[in-house]
């Protein structure tokens, strides 16, 4: 609920300080890619959930833009070819990280940056080999990506669809009950019979696909690959989840909240371009921001609000009769 | 049991698929052709006049004509300065030299290599960041320059991945190994300025290219090569005092404080009308998708945008044109680049709209060579002027066309690289 409050609040700074990032312009830039940072960050909140955090997002990001184009190879029937090429790289790297992480028991941060890495040079040979020649994605995509449907664009009602999936999958159905219960309590999930170390391996395996499922959509309305694509998905994502209320411990996450915080982030960026700050300015807000985010996230206010409204605790018996 | 097995088929099924797919697209999108053995160090006609005459510190101070023109758009467009001018002819006209592409790709490909000719010589390229396509043009062409000089034996390349710490690192090492000359680009500006000294007090020359301008050239360090900036900035103005007249504009730029936006930036401001208004000067630290959101941003500000100055042409031809589509404004109003990557001319000609105006300069990739030539003369004694800076002349897209047919569209069509070993390059 607090970072609902929070966007609302930004929403209301923006009609004021920066009208413009409300308008249809500003909203067909900002839809599409806070969809796309929303779903890279659904990925990274099912790590977190197990209490791990992966930082090869932006390696399986690269390697799925390049693919996209590479293998597309600029013809709309390589395209499906393509999509699976993404999106079986991103389940590949995410297994890779899973098993390392959940099977061999090393240290989430410095496997998934390393794998990351490994995944980032891959990429970055692939894209200089393949891509720079022919750096356009197939047509069909890039039309598709652009094409709106009842007026929003259709990469939002993709990411808003993986939402609704995955919110749903993780509060209705055994599978995603199971999930949360072993992230809630790892010790408690081991003894009720729960396989642990299998859903560490799922939540990496899952995350690796969505991160690819983002990247397909990202190649999609950027239009043309770069050496740099999806570099600034490193920290934002794990901004987005944090935001959202999820505790890097692990635990209980929500989906709804992680989409509308990645919605936040992204708003709070194309305000800062609107409003003309300064590169260093924006640095600062923006970092500002993502601290303020997480002072309200969780449960802080409502356990803060909780306090102050209990009535005051009556003297203890013995006290009392003391006096 | 069962169902478990499944799934884990099912996932392995994906994997394989994968790697089928990606081997699929490496192999269909390699088109390898059997590389040329050897070949001219840079772009070459069958015309045989040549510009200049003479010699010195081991340099022939003449240039073929036709190389000039393809690198500088005009055989005449050289430094005003004599001995600058004489450094450019000499460094450009060793594009005749012969030189082994097979070594050059490998060299470019490992970031160094040794050259085989048992020279004494170590030179190097370092800077702060080389992951764009224009950075590694220029690493290219780097290496073709230093393979026609024999007295070189080991070439070096370091990027700092955009990490100051680590570009001051890579400097540091340089100085430590006693190379014998260093060419850079100072992407992090005046921070850089420490090491520079440290280079020079131990002998080592340095130089920039692409007016990688700081504090102190010909004290601090050896020279800057480049176009002058300010007099960019100026014609930038002089396009958008005639096309735009009035109304608003942006200027967008590399990393915050680089030396080139800088340069252009300041002298185009002021040589602007008072109808025009800069309504947005954003950096975009030369990514593409950053160049998305920041135009995307200004867009929704100002609809009614009529212009925009930036060094490079290609980002506004990938993020920038994206950000046009995205918003539903046409992909319109006057353009100055400072560089001529095809892809912007095939942009422009896909869409023909008389209404999209493209004015540019050139990408200077060959500057690099003139720069490590200086290094090469500095090292033979000469003494070299502190700015090494080549005349402006803006093309009009509308009379030349950026879009080179046989040129990658992230490739600058002013580069002396070979076609033949660009594509070795970009297969």
């Amino acid at each position: 609920m607090p970072v609902w409050l929070a966007t609302v609040a930004l929403v209301l700074v923006a009609a004021f300080a920066a009208p413009n990032a409300l308008g249809h312009t500003s909203w067909s830039y900002v839809l599409p890619q806070a969809t796309i940072l929303a779903i890279a960050s659904l990925g990274q909140m099912l790590v977190v959930i197990q209490g791990g955090i992966d930082l090869s997002t932006p390696g399986v990001i690269s390697a799925g833009g390049n693919l996209v184009v590479g293998v597309g190879a600029g013809s709309d029937h390589r395209l499906p070819l393509a999509i699976l090429s993404a999106l079986g790289v991103g389940l590949l790297v995410g297994l890779v990280n899973g098993v390392l992480v959940g099977l061999l028991r090393l240290n989430p941060l410095i496997v998934t940056l390393a794998v990351g890495q490994i995944v980032l040079a891959w990429s970055s040979k692939y894209s200089r080999d393949v891509v720079t020649n022919q750096p356009n994605v197939p047509n069909g995509l890039a039309s598709w990506a652009a094409a709106k449907q009842f007026g929003i664009s259709n990469t939002f009602w993709t990411g808003a669809a993986l939402a609704i999936l995955v919110a749903l999958a993780l509060r209705y159905t055994t599978v995603g009950r199971r999930f949360q219960a072993v992230g809630a309590n790892p010790r408690a999930a081991w003894i009720a019979g729960l396989r642990v170390r299998t859903h560490v391996v799922f939540a990496y395996a899952a995350a690796g696909t969505l991160y690819a499922v983002a990247a397909v959509l990202l190649a999609g309305v950027s239009i043309s690959i770069d050496p740099a694509f999806g570099s600034a998905y490193l920290l934002a994502p794990i901004a987005a989840v944090v935001i959202a209320g999820a505790s890097l411990a692990g635990g209980l996450a929500s989906a709804t909240s992680t989409w509308i915080a990645a919605l936040a982030l992204t708003l709070l960026t194309q305000m800062l371009v609107i409003m003309g700050l300064s590169a260093a300015m924006q640095y600062v807000v923006f970092g500002g921001a993502i601290i303020a985010g997480m002072v309200v996230s969780g449960d802080r206010v409502a356990a803060l609000l909780g306090r102050s409204m209990r009535p005051a605790k009556p003297p203890p018996r013995e006290a009392s009769a003391q006096t | 049991m069962r169902s478990k097995h499944q799934v884990a088929a099912l996932l392995f099924s994906a994997v394989a698929l994968a790697l089928v797919a990606a081997g699929s697209g490496l192999a269909g999108g390699s088109h390898s052709k059997a590389s040329t053995a050897s070949g001219p160090s840079g772009w070459v006609a069958k015309s045989s006049a040549t510009v200049g005459s003479g010699g010195g510190f081991g340099e022939t101070y003449s240039a073929p004509a036709a190389t000039l023109t393809h690198a500088l758009f005009r055989s005449n467009l050289l430094p005003a300065n004599k001995t600058a001018r004489n450094i450019a002819l000499g460094s450009l006209g060793r594009s005749t030299k012969t030189v082994n592409y097979a070594l050059a790709l490998k060299c470019w490909k490992n970031n160094g290599c040794s050259t085989g000719t048992g020279g004494k010589l170590t030179v190097a390229y370092v800077e702060g960041f080389g992951e764009n396509t224009y950075r590694q043009m220029s690493k290219m062409e780097f290496i073709l320059e230093a393979l026609t000089y024999p007295k070189i034996g080991k070439i070096i390349y370091r990027s700092a991945h955009s990490d100051l710490n680590q570009a001051i690192a890579d400097f540091k090492s340089m100085i430590a190994q006693h190379v014998s000359a260093i060419v850079t680009y100072p992407d992090f500006g005046d921070a850089m300025v420490p090491v520079f000294q440290q280079a020079t007090k131990a002998g080592i020359p340095v130089s920039t290219y692409a007016w990688g301008y700081v504090s102190g050239p010909g004290s601090n360090y050896t020279t800057v090569v480049g176009e002058d900036t300010c007099r960019l900035g100026k014609t930038f103005a002089y396009v958008m005092n005639t096309q735009v007249k009035s109304g608003n504009i942006a200027f967008l730029g590399g990393f915050p404080g680089n030396p080139l936006s800088l340069g252009w930036q300041k002298c185009e401001q002021k040589a602007l009308n008072s109808s025009i208004k800069i309504v947005a000067n954003d950096p975009t630290n030369w990514d593409p998708s950053k160049v998305q959101g920041i135009v995307s941003g200004i867009l929704a500000k100002n609809p009614d945008l009529k212009g925009v100055s930036y060094e490079d042409a290609l980002f506004m031809s990938q993020g920038g044109y994206a950000a046009y589509k995205a918003a539903n404004i046409p992909y319109q109003g006057v353009f100055t680049y400072r560089t001529d990557e095809a892809g912007m001319g095939c942009l422009a000609d896909k869409l023909k709209d008389p209404k999209l105006k493209i004015f540019y300069y050139s990408a200077g990739n060959a500057q690099i060579r003139v720069a490590l030539t200086a290094d090469m003369m500095k090292l033979a004694g000469a003494k070299i002027p502190s700015t090494i800076v080549f005349p402006i002349q803006l093309q009009n897209q509308a009379t030349r066309d950026m879009c080179l047919k046989g040129y990658p569209p992230t490739a600058s069509g002013t580069s002396l690289i070979p076609l033949s070993l660009l594509h070795q390059m970009y297969p």
